[in-house]
């Protein structure tokens, strides 16, 4: 056996200096029988070590013959020979040329399925490169696969350049790694393009001479013929249509992402023609000795098992061909999607855009595509417009601060402008980390946007010193006119929707136990909601005070423009928000009073609390909002004096908490059915309301109070708000 | 493996005592082994190259940057070793044990039965 002497970084930098003792041709001695005679001398439980080697280093073995940590056991159970590429074309295992429209079709299918399994998190090197063709695409000598295999392997290049770039992803979305492969860097995107549209256009010419014409016999063959050309081009054209619009998202100009999007178009209506020749391509063998990897020709499903690291996952389970143009279909969808953000302006407006993406659990590519859309080199927004440009734009259409308005005499004055450009500039980063949060996955946002309140804390910080600052420069200069808490008012805003979206992230993340529900709730109606609402009347009435002032400037120049005042009594910029948080609002404190009074009735299982007390669990589910300044953290003692019910003479029975609580649903209900164009969030909140009225109302009435099976909560119409269910 | 650690406890440095009984001579034998470079075969066929760095009663063994070399037979995979690092192999998996002859030399009673 020839033995080769390579230097591992063995993180225990065990045997360091072994390698120039290995050498070849070493003369080995057996000594199995002696060994074994001296391990039964040793003592029961006791371990014969080096004095530098100890249980800690022994903790990080890997154990040979466990199939759960041995991953080269699998590879030498199978009972045939692992051939890579050129050894498969030797052997004749495999055609590189001369292969039939049924082969090629199924080859590109089992492609298409290894591709979508890499974008679910999989490595490479268990899914494309299973594929033997992709291993080098030079050796193929069938121009329509050749085409494929470059074709596929751009994908994969330009979407894991993207998730790269991007850095949304963690270890459970996304495998990087490319185990030395080449990724078709020798041949440039265009060759490609070029490669398989000449493909494509070859095909198109069978598919077309093939086609029955009017009134003549159809000969079955043909009509066979043309089927299967039919189902390759409608392949190698999604291909190429799928890796045309990955080139456009990698062009700077706004244009190209219009284009993507058309081309997305192009590529989902090819999708009935994909999913109707599925079964044409030659279908995968079940085949015991490959495990429970499908037999099909080109792949070899552990062809790549030698290049794994030690540990690593076994087994990666390649989607089935029936599952894959639906997925397709899917990811074109969010790509579409994707391409809208460069519609919005605003950044209120892209933040939403965010959020509402991430709440469908996107995958870790149109993830990333929308994060590079959204900042082209980290630089600049949709590659045009300056971070800090879209902050001042921001600030104007929440709190029309008078530093930014043309029409005060702070917009000019170059002190002023330090100040804020000073405070603009430092927001940038925090809102940029912010976008890139709601491109993670749901379960790690959670945990980022509990760390960026600190940053944010920081901001709120200098937002109050700089409107001091304002204020007193603006003062001097007119004194009719504040500068009061406006960057502050926009700050705490953002804080606010951060500590928010974080608790009822712990509801659509099943975090909480029914017995934490009901302090949950309470923080949320009780305090961070009214917060929220009271933030942004005051944001509001910042607006309202700012166009008073326009108003009257402009009167004393023309008394004609009276009609504009009207336009004032019209729906104000955020009065939705407004109206949307008092439904919140209500939703939650309807929740929170019926916890109380399922509580009371002994229908909300409690732990037995033995190494920890509610206020262990209370404390560290609000734990990130101690960074907070504004708002100031409750504390567990506080929440307990608040939300005591003995203060109300006489204490509120728990019937008297239900009809209460039917009130606040009804509230939401009432305030939701007066939203002139409900969106779906409005309707998702009025299934759970509506049920929740009555079976509030029936609770109140005493119906079932003996019952002592626990009450179910139905969280399918509303992630954060659940349908009681009496049973 | 976790069970071995966990038994193991303050036991571990009796051999070091060095009592002289009948059984420190075993002992003694398997620490002059110690950090040797030793070839093991398992039962899959496999064979193991490492630094022995550690036994107990049930012949488990680790090694320490340890490379995998698959079964003589295969003719494709052979010679190109996989690197695994530490490597505990359970001792009902261990087929034979080898280890250099000139590693021997200094080594107390090893070999001589051979």
């Amino acid at each position: 056996m020839v033995m080769k002497s390579s230097v591992e970084d063995d993180d225990a930098g065990w045997g360091l200096g072994v390698p120039e003792k290995m050498r070849n041709n070493a003369n080995w001695v057996d000594i199995t029988h002696d060994f074994k005679g001296a391990c039964k001398e040793l003592n029961l439980g006791e371990l014969l070590h080096d004095k530098l080697f100890g249980l800690f280093e022994a903790m990080s073995a890997i154990e040979m013959m466990d199939p759960k940590m041995d991953a080269g056991m699998i590879g030498n159970q199978v009972n045939r020979k692992v051939l890579n590429f050129e050894q498969a074309v030797k052997d004749g295992a495999i055609r590189v040329r001369d292969l039939s429209l049924p082969e090629l079709t199924g080859i590109m299918d089992t492609c298409f399925c290894c591709l979508i399994t890499w974008l679910e998190g999989h490595s490479l090197a268990q899914t494309v490169f299973t594929c033997l063709y992709v291993h080098n695409p030079d050796l193929i000598e069938d121009p329509a696969l050749k085409a494929f295999a470059l074709g596929i392997l751009k994908v994969c290049d330009i979407a894991r350049e993207k998730v790269n770039k991007a850095a949304v992803f963690e270890e459970e979305d996304f495998q990087a790694m490319t185990y030395g492969f080449k990724m078709a860097n020798n041949v440039t995107d265009l060759r490609v393009t070029g490669m398989l549209k000449d493909v494509e256009d070859e095909l198109q010419r069978r598919v077309k001479s093939t086609r029955s014409r009017q009134g003549e016999q159809r000969d079955p063959e043909v009509e066979m013929e043309h089927q299967q050309c039919l189902a390759l081009f409608s392949r190698i054209k999604f291909t190429r249509l799928l890796l045309t619009a990955l080139i456009a998202f990698t062009k700077k100009e706004t244009s190209s992402v219009s284009e993507a999007q058309k081309l997305m178009q192009q590529a989902a209506d090819l999708l009935p023609a994909l999913h109707s020749s599925v079964q044409q391509g030659i279908q995968s063998q079940n085949d015991t000795t490959k495990g429970d990897h499908p037999i099909m020709m080109g792949f070899e499903p552990l062809v790549n098992q030698r290049l794994l690291p030690p540990t690593f996952p076994r087994y990666a389970k390649i989607i089935k061909r029936e599952e894959m143009v639906n997925y397709f279909g899917k990811l074109i969808e969010r790509i579409k999607t994707v391409c809208e953000v460069i519609n919005t302006t605003n950044m209120h407006g892209i933040l939403d855009f965010f959020c509402e993406f991430s709440e469908q659990s996107p995958c870790v590519l149109s993830r990333s595509l929308l994060q590079t859309t959204f900042l082209i080199d980290n630089k600049k927004v949709f590659g045009i417009q300056p971070m800090q440009d879209m902050i001042k734009d921001a600030l104007r259409y929440f709190v029309s601060p008078p530093v930014l308005s043309s029409k005060c005499c702070l917009y000019n004055n170059h002190q002023a402008k330090d100040y804020i450009d000073s405070f603009v500039t430092h927001c940038s980063r925090p809102f940029c980390s912010l976008i890139q949060i709601h491109g993670h996955n749901r379960a790690r946002q959670r945990d980022k946007l509990g760390h960026i309140l600190e940053e944010f804390a920081t901001l709120q910080d200098e937002a109050e010193k700089v409107d001091a600052a304002l204020h007193s420069l603006l003062m001097k200069l007119e004194p009719q006119r504040q500068h009061l808490a406006c960057l502050g008012t926009w700050i705490l805003y953002h804080n606010l929707r951060i500590m928010i979206q974080y608790l009822l992230s712990g509801f659509e993340l099943e975090l909480y136990s029914m017995h934490e529900y009901y302090y949950i709730y309470w923080y949320l109606s009780e305090f961070l909601y009214a917060w929220l609402m009271s933030t942004l009347s005051r944001a509001d009435s910042s607006q309202m005070a700012e166009e008073r002032l326009l108003e009257e400037q402009q009167k004393g120049r023309s008394s004609k423009k009276t009609k504009k005042k009207k336009k004032s009594l019209g729906a104000r910029p955020l009065s939705r928000e407004i109206t949307m948080s008092q439904a919140y609002q209500n939703m939650c404190a309807g929740m929170y009073k019926t916890m109380i009074a399922l509580d009371m009735d002994g229908k909300v299982r409690k732990p037995q609390f033995e190494l920890d007390s509610e206020q262990v669990r209370y404390e560290h589910r609000f734990a990130p909002f101690n960074s907070v300044v504004t708002p100031p953290p409750v504390h567990y003692i506080q929440f307990k004096e608040m939300s005591d019910l003995k203060k109300y003479s006489p204490p509120p029975q728990s019937a008297d908490l239900y009809m209460a609580a039917s009130k606040h649903f009804q509230q939401a209900k009432l305030i939701l059915e007066n939203i002139p164009t409900p969106d779906p969030e409005v309707n998702r909140i009025l299934k759970v309301a509506k049920p929740n009225i009555v079976v509030m109302k029936l609770l109140a009435g005493g119906h079932k109070k003996e019952t002592k099976v626990l009450p179910e909560f139905d969280f399918s119409a509303h992630k954060y708000f659940p349908v009681v269910k009496i049973l | 493996m976790a069970k071995m650690i966990e038994e193991n406890g303050p036991s571990s440095h009796i051999g070091m005592q060095g009592e002289l009984s009948s059984s420190s001579r075993g002992r003694q034998k398997l620490e002059s082994l110690l950090n040797k470079n030793m070839r093991i075969r398992m039962t899959d066929g496999r064979t193991l190259v490492g630094l022995f760095l550690c036994t107990d009663r049930d012949c488990n063994v680790i090694l320490g940057s340890a490379q995998e070399f698959l079964k003589s037979s295969d003719s494709f995979s052979q010679g190109e070793p996989r690197v695994l690092g530490l490597a505990m192999i359970p001792g009902h998996h261990v087929v034979s044990i080898e280890v250099e002859s000139d590693s021997l030399a200094d080594t107390q009673g090893f070999g001589s039965s051979h």
